[in-house]
């Protein structure tokens, strides 16, 4: 992955044929069943987001927020409605198809940094790059390249147990970013970080939205947070409370 | 498929992976080495001649016949040759140095056993020497003997009465061509036995335990021993008369059912170890069960996480098959001179055997690493990454 390559998302919005949004959720309920008893979590829900944009995910606990980015993310299916991304209808994909088009659109964030415990951070990155055709040594360059996006060159040989919190949280952007997707989705990234973290890693989402033009769909609890984002989707009861348009504050860029 | 990733998965506990690698390499080793026991235990049977006869008593191997009946046996109808064979039950030096010896008529033992090949020595001077012996050329080295020497054997089943060990005096060394003879026996004049006993020199049972026969060209082997047993029935002592296949089925069940507790022996190792991988395997399977979640997420398909984990135990069986085998192959000789010294002849780790270890440890990786990688596969990616909602 190159500079020029995340670039490449952000001329898309330049083609005329694309759909607006790049991500349409329509009409989307999702039930748990538990103990014979039904818990809807998002209850007929439609939300619209446009390429290149930063969105907070923002509501109270079990108001539907990470359900929500799993249904986007194709981690999970809904009961009734329809997501599209990027015009494609995620329902008609078989399980099979959905774990390629997730390889190959979304990059996940996630609180707890979820990395390979047994792989340093280079191999983490370039997990995602071993469902490509791309050769070892591609692989590795890409790698490298993406952890240094994050300032991490001089960690790639580390494991993460040898890693801060913040760093992990930095690899598993380079990670999310390695394969260029269409989409990144984080849920709460800053949320088991401190504030010198948190911010070093807004600011890289900030980033990727702003000069990579990648679409970005962050859950978090923290209005600092959400300050990071250009628009604020809050979430309440599995409903759209509404959606907050707003400038940017200029967070810190990692050191 | 990303295989660093299941190398990785398998260092990852480095003594666990071990300690599993341990137990299987010993479980392999241990049947490939019960197969072969109970392989050389049934391997004189199935050598032994179906035209050479043994007459022994009709109560007991251990009941010997009188040495009169030989003379008689030997006019039955197709019978060519008889030899005596009368069990020594001597040591040399130490009990511990046990190896058979058997008392024959020395002009007749080579041709009723054409496998008994010379390698050292000449029949003439085993024929000339009523002290003479013939011994199994592996025993030879063993004890450091060679043909000229005279052996002291201290008697078991025939005592020397002034408390001396018998002398022998070794004219030959041999080497057996099939399994059904023994490599590592010692053979010598019945003559020198009857004589002790007769001038008071030794002490020890009378007559002979079995007589064996060579038949003519084309006789039916049936029809002699209705013959033989026949001729003996109203006598003092009755016969039963049997193939050489036939005595070693007998004498090899006469050891119990060993083969049968070796092999159900066998059994329960691979059903122990079976289990064994299996926990490790489900061990490793709940573990991961994040890590899958995370390469769910990251678009790894259900098919690649079920190869990562079957993979894992396949090759840890696989490698632990290859080292028992390695094991095994390894120390077949020295366990065949062992089992030769207690006339358990055709021990040896042949590639049938070694084909089955690996094929078993095979079995054993796909059966052991089926249900966590199913799992694995089958598993939601929320609920693996713990983020139901």
């Amino acid at each position: 992955m190159s500079a020029a390559a995340l670039n490449r998302d952000a001329n898309r919005d330049a083609d005329p044929g694309a759909p607006a949004a790049l991500v349409r959720v329509e009409g989307v309920r999702r039930v748990y069943r538990r103990a014979g008893e039904e818990l809807v979590v998002l209850d007929g829900l439609d939300l619209e987001m446009e390429r290149g944009g930063f969105f907070a995910l923002m509501g109270p606990s079990g108001s539907g927020k990470t359900t929500l980015l799993n249904l986007i993310g194709g981690l999970d299916r809904p009961d009734g409605g329809e997501i599209y991304v990027d015009g494609e209808a995620l329902s008609g994909l078989s399980d099979g198809e959905l774990a390629a088009w997730r390889a190959d659109t979304v990059g996940f964030i996630f609180q707890g940094f979820n990395l390979m415990p047994v792989l340093t951070a280079q191999q983490n990155v370039e997990l995602p790059l071993l469902l490509t055709n791309l050769s070892r040594r591609e692989r590795r360059e890409h790698a490298r390249h993406a952890l240094s996006l994050v300032g991490l060159a001089d960690r790639a040989k580390h494991r993460p147990r040898q890693l801060s919190g913040g760093q992990e949280q930095r690899v598993a952007i380079a990670r999310a970013l390695v394969s260029d997707p269409l989409l990144i989705l984080a849920d709460e990234p800053t949320g088991d970080l401190d504030r010198v973290s948190a911010d070093q890693v807004l600011g890289l989402l900030s980033r990727l939205s702003k000069e990579f033009g990648k679409t970005i769909l962050m859950v978090t609890h923290d209005p600092r947070a959400a300050e990071a984002a250009g628009s604020v989707v809050n979430l309440d009861k599995g409903r759209l409370r509404g959606i907050e348009r707003r400038a940017r504050t200029p967070v810190r860029e990692p050191g | 498929m990303p295989w660093s990733l299941l190398w990785r998965h398998l260092l990852a506990r480095p003594l666990r992976s071990l300690l599993t690698l341990g137990s299987l390499s010993i479980a392999f080793f241990l049947v490939c080495f019960l197969r072969s026991v109970v392989g050389a235990l049934e391997a004189g049977v199935e050598a032994a001649s179906q035209t050479r006869l043994i007459v022994q008593s009709a109560v007991s191997l251990f009941v010997n016949l009188p040495t009169s009946y030989q003379s008689k046996i030997e006019g039955a109808v197709g019978v060519a040759s008889s030899c005596k064979l009368q069990w020594f039950g001597g040591y040399y030096q130490d009990p511990s140095n046990f190896f058979a010896q058997f008392a024959v008529d020395a002009d007749r033992l080579l041709d009723i056993y054409p496998e008994i090949r010379l390698v050292d020595g000449d029949e003439p001077s085993f024929l000339r020497r009523r002290d003479a012996c013939l011994i199994g050329a592996d025993l030879a080295t063993s004890f450091g003997w060679s043909v000229g020497d005279s052996i002291p054997i201290i008697g078991g089943l025939y005592t020397r009465v002034d408390g001396t060990p018998w002398q022998f005096y070794v004219a030959g060394t041999y080497r057996s061509t099939s399994p059904n003879v023994d490599g590592r026996t010692l053979w010598f004049h019945y003559e020198y036995l009857e004589q002790s006993l007769e001038t008071g020199a030794a002490e020890g049972p009378q007559g002979a335990g079995v007589f064996v026969l060579s038949l003519d060209r084309g006789t039916d082997p049936t029809l002699v021993m209705g013959a033989i047993d026949g001729m003996f029935e109203n006598g003092p002592q009755r016969v039963q008369t049997t193939t050489e296949s036939e005595f070693q089925r007998q004498f090899v069940s006469m050891l119990g059912s060993v083969p049968t507790l070796l092999g159900s022996i066998g059994g329960g190792v691979l059903f122990a170890i079976l289990l064994a991988t299996l926990n490790t395997m489900l061990m490793a399977g709940r573990e991961r069960t994040r890590s899958m979640g995370i390469l769910k997420a990251l678009g790894f398909k259900d098919r690649i996480l079920f190869g990562l984990l079957i993979g894992e135990s396949l090759v840890l069986c696989l490698l632990g098959g290859l080292a028992g085998v390695g094991v095994a192959l390894a120390t077949s000789k020295p366990l065949a001179g062992f089992f030769d010294g207690f006339g358990i002849t055709g021990y040896g780790i042949d590639l049938g055997t070694a084909a089955f270890g690996l094929a078993l440890a095979i079995a054993v990786g796909l059966f052991a690493g089926f249900a966590p990688a199913w799992t694995a596969a089958r598993l939601r990616v929320v609920t693996a990454l713990g983020a139901e909602h």
